[in-house]
């Protein structure tokens, strides 16, 4: 593999430190609180990274929201050296905020287990090199070293997504690591302990299906923050847009971005869908199957502009929108296409102008 | 300088308590003012006394209707109640500054006559400094304090100063600041300049008494430090309203702080501000956030949630570095909250919600010595209670209490003749005013108007409702009937106010009848339903069955309940074409209709047979109601055998759809179940419907017939068996195990192929 391919442009999604870098020097050059040991910068600066302001003139965009007061609740959770569980709905930016977190923190969000139900205690303790294993029997320089390991070693946060993916036993591997905060390794008789600074961030799902409950025992060693979806219509739109104009960037979708009017007919759509009523609490109507979650909504409207910069004009049309609402509502179960074709007649159909266009693409797929 | 000391404070502020002490012992003060109505100072003696346990509160009320209240509570750590406490252990003369409760009533009628669609009284009069502000000025604060709230900002800036000088200067400043952003509003200006142009003239007083400026500490709300600094300016008193008014001492309760908002007037988190207190007391400023944490968990554990010390631990940690993230050192209420849901609760506040409603307002209720500022109708109260023999019930263990209401003819006078019967009254009037002292009991023997079970038991609670009540009323009769006439007025329906009606009747209040009859008769005009009709006659009939056992007649009622009756046979019929979900409603009225013609000889009979039979009659209404009307028709003998055997044929016919028949059926197996079995003829002609039936609709007659016979007890099955065994000439005992045998599953599995039948063929 050569290195000249990993430029910051070739790579399709950069780790948070490298796409924030200015924002981090910033913030890390502007400091002016006491520091905790192995962190980067104060809790104080952490915040401002991720709920947004000023460091220096530097403007900090926010990473994450709403609900400020959690985000402090988490950067005190790791101040005091406790994990940091984070619990949600999927497309509550759980693992984004993770990531940030650690970018924050340590300037490293890649120290990373993706929980699978294939995740193995040895992909969270340490694992062997095993051509040297048996050439040379067990000595430090044969040992792979785990996320988690490595960073109990250099005093830094281990970020476990998905955790509750795993099987059982394998997250119960965490409960010594936590406890303990020391990893044995009986083969060489030798222990690690962790440096300061050593913690980490969990994430978990709470609706989706074939999850692993955690057990209570691990419970009990984290602190354990809920992430809400977001509770108003406007911070929804402000999450998406602020999203969408990032990705895109990235992305290079030569299509302009969404209008405003735009993201809050998706917005709507996806909330009135996942709450079972309208905005304005006025009516009832049928949920889907699917999740319709914030994260599902930025996702929709960066296909939607790759629709439009690909095949049309470069305006989003609602075309565009149709068919991506259409993808993400109906699911592949019965109920979906008849919640859908409700929706789109009892309420949408009743919105008037400005909803007509949307509602006529919407209709003619479902003809 | 004007060489008054001024100590601005905030009420109910625990370090504004602890400081203000030290600040006194400091200054040794010759005179203590304390901002409350001037006139509360009669109360002094009995707030001072030992047996006064905080929280209690000084009520004040207006002689007249309509009723405004001021309410000046206090807790322990009240600084107002500090200053008190340490004026008389040190034979200091104390003062009250603020205007007298008389005129802050009538500063608050005026208002009322201005602004008719103002607030309620209770809410709003607390105490004047929550009117002091225009809400945005708070909601600016809100935001320019960055903690999202002027509460918390509050908490962690002033609540944990370190010294009294800090605490001093920072309130003095807090309510400078209030007061320069607040004055370009001006909202609620009017009262509050005459407040402090009264204080200002008690300050010149005091000083005119002889007492050296330097000598005297003025306690007040922070606010007005800044008005009161040139009280030695000479000014004129304007004319104030007044409107007449008592007060009282009550206890009061932490609860009922805690649901009092504003700066002022409540403390959202009493329990919680008591422990900051207990930390001050202790030199300890960290105790308070160990304590709530350490509560939160021993609440959990004794509702069995599990909650261990290390939880506790990694609780406290991070309220510490919460509070560190703001730039504090001790965590606040906010932090210690979010702590505990994070690390107690799992990240679900609906954990630990109800331990930290226990901990935060807890359950503290305060006491006053016996006798202490009674209000008239405590007075009445406890007379009432002497009187009739029910002082030892006053006690906090519940003791029953059962009352016969007959004339004890063994006694020699009348008063003890009837004792129990004003008992009842008395503890009837007790009820209507939701004092929470009597609780009725069900009476053990059906239909006895002479007896009635109560239980009795007294708590704080109590006590202060009762206090509460003196608003309605100087003696418990006259609050009885001021909550009725409310009752009465606010009515919407008319069954309403026939509750009234019989809740004057067991109170024995003639006058609260009568006042509510001539609502209920203005009301009868307007055209209602069946149902409350039904609902209305009934509760009068009730009334009437009384007789003449709480010596009121009831016979006024009479033309009221004919006149509703007749109305109510006359839209009976209507009333019957509904679905079935109304059905249950208009079954359960019809019933009701039905006893109140029974137990009301005065009523035509003829009139509701009639509709009655209508009902029963028509195809065209609810099946369900039909069956029911024929029901009552033949428990009242009003329908012949022969009759009911036609009316079987004809409902449960061919080409009724099945349900149809099914609730037919149902109807009339609502009533009398034993009527029905004793009636061999309605098995007669069910058998010979059944054995018309060919195959194919025989399948469909059974789905019907088993649902109607669905909710038959065991017993009532053997009675039908035994009918059925007469008729096919068997053994009832044989019949009756087959009826009522298991189904094998050869049969159940033929039934459960039923339930995919086809009703449309």
């Amino acid at each position: 593999m050569s290195t000249s391919k990993n430029t910051k442009e070739n790579i399709l999604r950069l780790p948070a430190e490298k796409l924030f870098e200015n924002e981090l020097n910033a913030l890390i050059k502007a400091e002016a609180d006491p520091v905790p040991k192995g962190w980067k910068m104060s809790p104080k600066s952490v915040k401002t990274y991720i709920c947004g302001g000023k460091a220096g003139n530097t403007v900090i965009t926010p990473k994450y929201i709403g609900h400020e007061r959690l985000v402090e609740i988490a950067i005190a959770t790791l101040v005091t050296d406790r994990a940091l569980l984070l619990i949600g709905e999927p497309g509550t930016a759980k693992s984004w905020l993770s990531e940030h977190l650690a970018a924050a923190i340590n300037g490293n969000s890649s120290q990373v287990i993706q929980g699978t139900a294939g995740t193995t205690e040895e992909q969270i303790r340490y694992s062997w090199n095993y051509a040297m294993l048996i050439a040379n029997g067990p000595s430090e320089a044969a040992m792979l070293k785990s996320p988690v390991f490595t960073a109990m070693e250099t005093g830094t946060i281990a970020r476990v997504e998905e955790i509750s993916r795993c099987a059982s036993e394998v997250q119960d591997t965490l409960i010594s690591v936590l406890s303990e905060k020391r990893i044995s390794v009986p083969e060489l008789n030798m222990e690690i302990p962790a440096q300061k600074g050593f913690s980490v961030i969990a994430t978990a799902n709470t609706r989706d299906k074939g999850v692993n409950d955690m057990s209570a025992a691990l419970k009990r060693r984290f602190n354990i923050v809920v992430l809400p979806a977001p509770e108003t219509l406007e911070e929804e739109m402000s999450i998406v847009s602020t999203r969408v104009t990032q990705l895109s960037e990235n992305l290079d979708l030569n299509a302009a971005l969404p209008k405003d009017a735009v993201i809050e007919k998706v917005c709507t759509v996806f909330r009135e869908l996942r709450q079972g009523e309208t905005v304005d609490k006025k009516q009832k109507l049928k949920t889907t199957s699917g999740v319709l979650s914030t994260a599902e909504a930025i996702s929709l409207l960066c296909n939607s502009m790759a629709l439009a910069g690909s095949f049309g004009n470069g305006e989003i049309s609602d075309e565009d929108i149709a068919a991506g609402l259409q993808g993400a509502v109906v699911k592949d179960e019965q109920g979906d296409i008849v919640a859908w074709k409700e929706y789109l007649e009892n309420i949408m159909k009743k919105r008037g102008s400005a909803w007509a266009g949307l509602y006529g693409a919407c209709r003619e797929l479902n003809s | 300088m004007s060489g008054v000391n001024f100590f601005g404070i905030r009420h109910l502020s625990p370090a504004g308590g602890f400081y203000l002490e030290k600040y006194l012992e400091e200054i040794k003060p010759e005179c203590v003012l304390i901002e409350a109505p001037c006139d509360f100072e009669d109360m002094l003696p009995d707030m001072v006394r030992n047996e006064t346990k905080p929280p209690f509160a000084v009520l004040a009320y207006t002689k007249n209707a309509p009723l405004h209240t001021v309410l000046y509570p206090f807790a322990e750590y009240s600084p107002e109640y500090r200053a008190i406490l340490w004026a008389h252990k040190n034979n200091v003369a104390i003062r009250f500054t603020d205007l007298p409760s008389e005129v802050f009533l009538g500063l608050y009628e005026e208002e009322k006559d201005e602004n008719k669609a103002g607030k309620s009284s209770e809410e709003e009069r607390a105490d004047g400094t929550a009117n002091e502000h225009t809400p945005s000025v708070y909601e600016k604060l809100d935001i320019l304090s960055g903690e999202g709230s002027h509460e918390t900002f509050w908490e962690r800036t002033l609540e944990q100063s370190e010294s009294a000088d800090a605490y001093h200067e920072g309130a003095n400043l807090f309510g400078l600041k209030i007061r320069e952003s607040s004055e370009e509003t001006g909202e609620d200006r009017r009262e509050l300049l005459l407040r402090e142009i009264h204080m200002r003239e008690v300050i010149r007083k005091t000083a005119a008494e002889g007492f050296t400026a330097e000598k005297i500490v003025v306690v007040t709300g922070a606010y007005h430090v800044e008005g009161l600094k040139d009280w030695e300016k000479d000014e004129k008193i304007p004319e104030m309203p007044k409107s007449e008014g008592f007060h009282t001492l009550m206890p009061y309760s932490y609860y009922r702080l805690s649901t009092r908002s504003g700066y002022g007037a409540g403390n959202k988190a009493p329990a919680y501000y008591e422990l900051i207190w207990q930390g001050l007391k202790r030199g300890d400023f960290s105790f308070s956030a160990g304590a709530y944490l350490a509560k939160i968990a021993a609440y959990q554990r004794k509702n069995g949630n599990a909650a261990s010390s290390a939880q506790v631990i990694e609780a406290v940690r991070l309220a510490g570095s919460l509070a560190k993230l703001r730039g504090g050192n001790i965590p606040v209420l906010r932090d210690l909250r979010d702590a505990a849901e994070t690390c107690i609760g799992e990240g679900s506040f609906g954990i630990i919600a109800e331990a930290a409603a226990d901990t935060e307002i807890g359950t503290k209720i305060g006491e006053l010595p016996e006798g202490v500022s009674r209000t008239s109708i405590q007075e009445d109260f406890y007379r009432e209670l002497k009187d009739l023999k029910l002082d030892k019930y006053r006690c906090v263990t519940a003791q029953d209490l059962s009352l016969d209401l007959r004339e004890n003819r063994r006694v020699s006078s009348e008063k003890a003749a009837f004792l129990d019967l004003n008992r009842s009254f008395f503890l009837h009037r007790l009820r209507v005013l939701d004092i929470g002292f009597a609780e009725k009991g069900a009476n053990t023997q059906e239909k006895a108007t002479w007896s009635e079970n109560w239980t009795l038991r007294w708590t704080p609670e109590s006590e202060i409702r009762l206090v509460e009540s003196a608003l309605k009323g100087d003696t418990v009769e006259f609050a009885a009937s001021f909550v009725m006439k409310e009752r009465v007025e606010k009515a919407s329906a008319m069954w309403e106010i026939a509750g009234v009606i019989e809740d004057a009747f067991l109170c024995g209040m003639t006058s609260a009848l009568s006042y509510a009859l001539t609502a209920l008769r203005s009301m009868a005009v307007e055209a209602v339903s069946f149902e409350e009709l039904a609902k209305t006659a009934f509760r009068l009939s009730t009334v009437i069955g009384y007789g003449d056992i709480r010596k009121i007649t009831a016979a006024e009622l009479e033309p009221m309940v004919r006149q509703l009756f007749y109305r109510g046979c006359l839209i009976a019929e209507d009333a019957c074409i509904c679905d079935d979900a109304a059905a249950k409603a208009i079954a359960e009225a019809v019933g009701m209709f039905n006893s109140v013609e029974l137990a009301n000889g005065f009523l035509n009979t003829e009139d509701w047979i009639e509709a009655l039979k209508k009902i029963s009659g028509r195809d065209d209404l609810n099946t369900t109601l039909s069956g029911l009307a024929a029901a009552i028709l033949l428990e009242r003998s009003k329908m012949s055998n022969e009759e009911l055997k036609t009316e079987v044929s004809r409902r449960l016919s061919r080409g009724v759809p099945a349900e149809l028949g099914a609730g037919w059926f149902e109807g009339l197996t609502m009533r009398n179940r034993y009527g029905l079995i004793a009636r061999l003829s309605l098995w007669e002609s069910l058998d010979g419907y059944i054995a018309s039936l060919d195959d194919e609709e025989f399948k469909r007659a059974l789905v019907f017939l088993r649902r109607a016979f669905a909710d038959f007890s065991a017993a009532e099955k053997d009675g039908i068996a035994e009918n059925l065994g007469e008729i096919w000439g068997l053994n009832g005992a044989e019949v009756s195990e087959t009826v009522n045998a298991v189904l094998d599953t050869a049969s159940s599995e033929q039934i459960a192929a039923l339930d995919d039948f086809d009703f449309d063929i």
